[in-house]
């Protein structure tokens, strides 16, 4: 069973409040919730909306129509009526005008009769939430107001709400981060406060230096000076930070830095989504040296994935780029799976305070000195590509790509990041096969063999050229020109998605 | 303590680099500080990182300040001393400058100002005279210089000096207590370029000595000197200096080291 419910109003009115009441009531119950979250770059008015998908399974996306809507403002039933189903029911907040503030927990409460909830697990919510008799008052009433029109059974499941922000923060503590650094830019800034939040109890600290450039060249200090050492941006900021990636490749300081897109080019669309930073992940820095470039699809392998990326930036004092998107970072899952067990982080070079140790921007010898002595600059090039190589196969330990669906499937839809959860909900009941490549750089082998297997091969990506195709015909020599790509900066719907994908692979 | 290193010295003959080393060395030893890390920019300036034998960063140009505050932010107990060119600090790094006096953090930085690019045969920077004829300005600098001085005192560091490379005793002193101070030390060190800012050599002549911790007096001092002209008479020594909580104490993470 999937229900799905659109919440709008204006930036302020607190919609986020709605899904969120919603989903833990829901969870608790067992049931699965997806929360799609679409706002413009402002902070009060405009027009925001959550899509709130729920499932008796797992659920990773939301489709293009809804069953209902719950509308804060005018605007809202103005703009969304088009999407709502045949039978849908809007909500509005006509009915509520008398509860000011506490509107939005008063269609929280409606929706709860709605599912048929009992009241008492949405006050108990609510209190835990809240706690004012205002919001109590109005739960009851949005409650009261409406009919039952399911019965959503409970069922036996632990369930978590999280989001990719939540979980990459959680990799890096899992990790035993000492410094975060970052600069504000959505859709990074989500890590940089969930740290922050998390930095006395957890003894580590976050710090905002005066621009990009500061991050990236305070964070290989930190690192230098044996600090655990990680970094948060987008696009924007990424562009400007890679000079010192570039030297990251030279001194061999580790670094994990983590890149969170949303369009370009320029400042582009700050809230929205886009799979087009792939390119600079992969090659961001001038000269030859090596990266380990990592996507993770869901909050589970954001965790798990945080995590090898700083066990490799410390294992070969390399640089590891977690690269994820608005959203993945921004959109809320529900989950029962654990992640996989933490990988113990271990340092591997000496420490200044302890031994002279010189790290360079300047080619140098094996003492930190200066050189321009053509053999120790060929050995030393050579080294770093010696390294690429340590790296994979040390990747080849972890989990580089995932197959979903049908196994013996001569049907093959290809993607990484983002596009995880609309794929698999996309492919639900279908024979066709799902490669998910985690690991961009190093990329495993298995691919090519992969695609030879395969019959029909369609490429999914949020981008306007397939980044990701592109590489795929640069390690493997194989062009895929079945694509199905979306970069109008919102992310695929699911049963848009689906038809695409039958009509591609027909 | 051996700071000496056998790398081969490529300064031009005469340099006054030369001399920035031997006080740096001079003041090292007396402070009987241990463990040094330094940081350097890209510049005739950091080819000091090959010439002492202490740990740290052969930096990116204009990143010596960040670099300096990651290391003090990753391990607060290491003593962290920046090197760095006037294009450095006051052109490619200015933002970094301006923010250090906001931090405050426990460390020490030297200018070896030349009021030239040199290592990039002879470019004008932010402190470079007006009418320098450089190979990049072959009408003549047109630009008013910066004062480095009251940029300082506007940002809020907390130690700020003038030293005149070829005095190396008197520029060994300031550094020792530069080295000292608690929070952001910044040392402006004028120095000359034989080979492309020939103009602005030969500047002692016009230097005096200050020792100074008061505001108002320090921007009269600051402003007594305007990188332009060879009028005027230079002060040198402690311009201002202030005590302020620095970053290491105002971090509960970094207060007992990390």
């Amino acid at each position: 069973m999937k229900v799905s419910v659109l919440i709008g109003g204006k930036a302020g009115q607190g919609i986020n409040k709605v899904s969120q009441i919603i989903s833990d009531v829901l969870i608790k119950q067992g049931h699965f919730t997806f929360n799609y979250r679409d706002y413009p770059s402002l902070i009060r008015g405009g027009h925001n909306f959550n899509i709130l998908s729920i499932s008796n399974t797992r659920i990773g996306s939301h489709e293009s129509k809804v069953d209902f809507i719950l509308a804060m403002d005018k605007n809202t039933i103005k703009i969304h009526k088009k999407e709502l189903k045949k039978e849908g029911i809007i909500i509005s907040y006509e009915k509520f005008k008398d509860l000011g503030i506490n509107l939005n927990i008063a269609l929280a409460g409606a929706f709860t009769k709605i599912l048929g909830i009992e009241k008492k697990y949405l006050i108990k919510e609510i209190k835990k939430e809240l706690n004012n008799p205002e919001s109590i008052k109005a739960a009851e009433k949005g409650f009261n107001s409406q009919e039952v029109k399911f019965n959503l059974k409970k069922q036996n499941n632990k369930i978590k709400i999280i989001s990719g922000s939540q979980a990459v923060a959680q990799g890096a503590i899992n990790s035993k981060i000492n410094r975060y650094f970052a600069y504000p830019m959505t859709p990074a800034t989500g890590v940089m406060n969930e740290l922050a939040e998390k930095q006395i109890k957890n003894k580590f600290m976050v710090f905002q230096p005066e621009n990009e450039i500061a991050v990236v060249n305070a964070a290989l200090g930190s690192s230098f000076a044996g600090a655990n050492t990680m970094i948060g941006t987008s696009g924007g900021g990424f562009d400007l930070m890679s000079e010192g990636l570039s030297f990251q490749g030279i001194s061999e300081i580790p670094l994990v830095v983590y890149l969170s897109s949303r369009p370009g080019p320029g400042t582009g669309v700050p809230t929205y989504s886009t799979q087009s930073d792939l390119n600079i992940a992969l090659r961001a820095g001038h000269g030859e040296f090596p990266r380990v470039v990592i996507a993770p699809g869901d909050p589970k392998e954001a965790i798990e994935k945080t995590n090898e990326a700083f066990y490799l930036t410390n294992k070969f004092n390399c640089l590891s780029i977690l690269l994820s998107d608005k959203h993945l970072a921004e959109s809320e899952f529900s989950t029962n799976k654990k992640p996989n067990k933490i990988l113990k982080v271990i340092a591997n070079k000496k420490l200044p305070g302890k031994s002279i140790v010189k790290a360079s921007s300047y080619e140098h010898d094996k003492f930190g000195n200066t050189t321009e002595d053509p053999k120790i600059i060929k050995k030393n090039q050579e080294n770093r590509l010696k390294k690429y190589s340590q790296i994979k196969t040390e990747a080849k330990k972890f989990e580089m790509i995932k197959i979903y669906g049908k196994r013996t499937s001569k049907k093959l839809i290809i993607g990484w990041g983002s596009t995880k959860g609309v794929i698999l909900d996309a492919i639900e009941n279908t024979d066709y096969k799902f490669l998910q490549i985690l690991y961009l750089m190093p990329m495993s082998n298995e691919i090519k063999k992969e695609i030879k297997k395969a019959k029909k091969v369609v490429l999914v990506e949020n981008n306007l050229t397939g980044q990701l195709g592109r590489i795929i015909r640069e390690k493997t020599g194989i062009e895929i020109k079945n694509r199905i790509l979306r970069y109008d900066s919102r992310p695929f719907l699911c049963d848009e998605l689906r038809k695409e994908i039958r009509n591609k692979l027909k | 303590m051996n700071l000496d290193t056998k790398n081969e010295i490529t300064w031009c003959p005469g340099c006054s680099n030369f001399m920035i080393l031997n006080s740096v060395k001079k003041a090292i030893k007396k402070s009987k500080i241990k463990n040094f890390t330094m940081v350097t920019g890209i510049g005739c300036h950091a080819k000091i990182f090959d010439y002492l034998n202490i740990s740290g960063i052969y930096g990116l140009h204009g990143r010596v300040l960040p670099t300096m505050l990651g290391i003090k932010i990753g391990n607060p107990k290491l003593n962290v001393i920046g090197f760095a060119g006037d294009g450095d600090t006051y052109s490619e790094g200015l933002s970094h400058f301006i923010s250090a006096g906001r931090y405050n953090s426990n460390m020490t930085l030297l200018v070896h100002d030349n009021q030239s690019f040199s290592l990039t045969t002879g470019q004008v920077t932010p402190t470079s005279q007006q009418g320098f004829k450089a190979k990049s300005e072959p009408l003549g600098n047109f630009n008013t210089p910066l004062n480095p001085l009251k940029l300082a005192l506007s940002s809020g560091i907390t130690f700020i000096a003038r030293c005149d490379s070829k005095d190396i005793d008197h520029t060994a002193k300031i550094i020792e207590q530069a080295i000292k101070h608690k929070g952001f030390a910044f040392v402006e060190i004028i120095q000359t370029c034989l080979i492309f800012n020939k103009e602005m050599n030969n500047l002692s002549k016009y230097t005096y000595k200050v020792n100074n911790s008061n505001m108002k007096k320090a921007i009269i001092l600051a402003d007594k000197w305007n990188y332009n002209s060879k009028k005027g008479k230079i002060p040198i020594g402690i311009i201002y200096k202030e005590k302020r909580k620095t970053l290491e104490e105002n971090w509960p993470q970094l207060k007992n080291g990390r």
